[in-house]
């Protein structure tokens, strides 16, 4: 009977012991103590208690590398390159890199533990990136999926070029136990230092987006990390063939504005918005006010799907089919053009083709692949 | 039923904030063999057949990219919208990664709608797992049978 009674105490015993035992090996091997990240060539140095990855380090220490999966190696934006060994490649890194990357030991910084010094490159526009404490001012519904979100981040100044982005950080909410970012093109104007407004579509089983819909209110605090991207206008005189379609608009909001507050107008704007019926199309008051003021943009908004109900007399058909047939008939060949889109890849990839199509070539078509 | 250690590593992996911050079990908490023999039952009461199911959603989610991020009529039933999210996600049974491309298809005659993605029909196809009930990417067999009328 007694058996009965010292046999589990016995083994209970045991894995008490050996979980110990885990435990100080774990400390020992584990411990990899204080090491030293060196940051493009001496630029920035951080000592640091490794162990961790190399996101989370450089993050905790105020440098940003973009990421919208926070860290789960889901998106592959946290690209650096890793001078020192650490390693080979993951099989979880690997999709995301191209033979040229993986040859200079680009690596995804999330998935990289820093165990020991290392040296690591990174652009240095990056040193510029912040993390901000803002508050929400406003929130607007300015089509039945889609909310205008005004951020102010109170004395502090976000320097930008328009067409640049910025990752929300969401919180934990409901069932999503960790912090989210999410990234999203900035709507407001450079001048307007002390603000951030972005542009959030509501995505169906999208956490950022179901939070901003649902939970986000004015008045409460979000951090906001950025600015980040190379999406912006050139410096060229060449006549810009813009193209956009939901949230897109935001990059293109702020470019327009920007221009036509320092009064560069210079060269002819022709912007393309495609919507599917009118309760998704919206700004096209405010387009058609800035069309009326600066002769050369040209706004020319298109509905795929008209309803009755819209009483839609502009452009019908896909925002392809619309640019093709204004590339032909009315777009000038005289002077060079450049393309810039901003939607989902799809989108991009069709409107691409549309352009190169009509002798824009590749290299002149810059874009801001949202997805 | 009896779960193997890889359905329960599986299951580990369908947590919320493993692979997706909202995890592919919604607030099903039976173990995923269960899931699946439920549903698969579910599946031959109403006359439907995994590979056909998989192929119309594969349809579904091509057609969509006509409409280049908006809302497109497919054939007269269907509204179907296509997304593609940055990035890819691994298959919580670990066997292969895929595009995170979400697509949303409403039959226009009943308005029933469905919400998933290559990984769902992926999830569908080689493991007969539809996700846990309260998941929004749930891919209820009934739901199947309305939206897609087959």
């Amino acid at each position: 009977m007694s058996v009965i009674f010292t046999a589990p105490l016995i083994v209970s015993g045991i894995a008490a012991v050996l979980a110990a035992l885990i435990s100080v090996l774990d400390m020992i091997v584990n411990n990899y103590g204080i090491v030293k990240i060196v940051i493009n060539k001496g630029k920035k140095e951080l000592e640091v208690k490794g162990g961790a990855n190399l996101l989370q380090l450089l993050a905790g220490n105020k440098i940003f590398l973009p990421s919208a999966c926070g860290g789960r190696g889901s998106c592959g934006a946290c690209k650096c390159i890793v001078k020192s060994d650490v390693g080979p490649h993951l099989p979880t890194e690997i999709p995301y890199l191209t033979k040229e990357e993986m040859d200079v030991n680009t690596r995804l910084s999330c998935q990289v533990k820093v165990k020991k010094d290392i040296e690591i490159e990174i652009p240095d526009v990056l040193f510029n990136v912040k993390q901000f404490e803002g508050v929400v001012e406003k929130i607007k519904d300015i089509t039945h999926d889609i909310k205008e979100v005004l951020i102010s981040i109170g004395e502090e100044k976000i320097e930008f070029e328009a067409g640049m982005y910025v990752q929300l950080v969401v919180p934990p909410y409901g069932k999503i136990k960790g912090e989210t970012q999410r990234a999203y093109s900035m709507s407001s104007t450079p001048s307007d230092k002390n603000h951030i407004e972005i542009l959030v579509r509501l995505v169906p089983g999208g956490i950022a987006t179901t939070y901003v819909h649902t939970e986000l209110k004015e008045g409460q605090k979000i951090k906001v990390i950025g600015p980040f991207g190379d999406f912006h206008r050139s410096g060229t005189d060449a006549a810009m063939v813009c193209i956009a379609g939901g949230s897109g608009m935001a990059p293109f909001k702020a470019i327009f504005n920007d221009m036509y507050e320092n009064k560069i107008n210079n060269r002819e704007v022709w912007y393309f918005f495609g919507a599917r019926t009118g309760k998704d199309m919206f700004y096209l008051d405010e387009l058609r006010e800035l069309e009326k003021k600066w002769d050369k943009f040209h706004f020319v908004p298109a509905l795929s799907e008209p309803e009755e109900s819209d009483n839609w007399s502009g452009e019908k058909g896909l925002i392809t089919a619309v640019l093709n047939s204004y590339l032909k008939e009315k777009i000038s060949t005289e002077t060079d053009r450049e393309g810039y889109l901003c939607g989902s890849p799809g989108m991009i990839t069709a409107c691409k083709s549309v352009l190169t199509d009509n002798g824009i070539p590749l290299e002149k078509i810059y874009f801001d692949n949202f997805a | 039923m009896k779960m193997t250690p890889a359905y329960k590593k599986a299951q580990g992996n369908m947590a919320p904030g493993v692979i997706t911050a909202g995890g592919f079990l919604g607030d099903d908490e039976r173990d995923i063999k269960d899931i699946i023999t439920e549903d698969e039952e579910l599946m031959e009461y109403f006359s439907l057949d995994y590979e056909k199911v998989c192929t119309t959603l594969e349809y579904l989610l091509d057609q969509g990219e006509r409409g280049l991020g908006e809302f497109t009529t497919v054939d007269e039933t269907w509204l179907v919208r296509t997304l593609e999210a940055r990035g890819h996600l691994p298959c919580p049974f670990e066997d292969g990664i895929h595009r995170k491309i979400t697509c949303e298809a409403v039959n226009i005659k009943n308005n029933r709608k469905i919400l998933f993605s290559t990984i769902s029909i992926h999830l569908l196809r080689e493991h007969h797992f539809h996700e846990g009930k309260g998941s929004e990417f749930r891919l209820d067999p009934e739901a199947l049978k309305k939206v897609l009328n087959i």
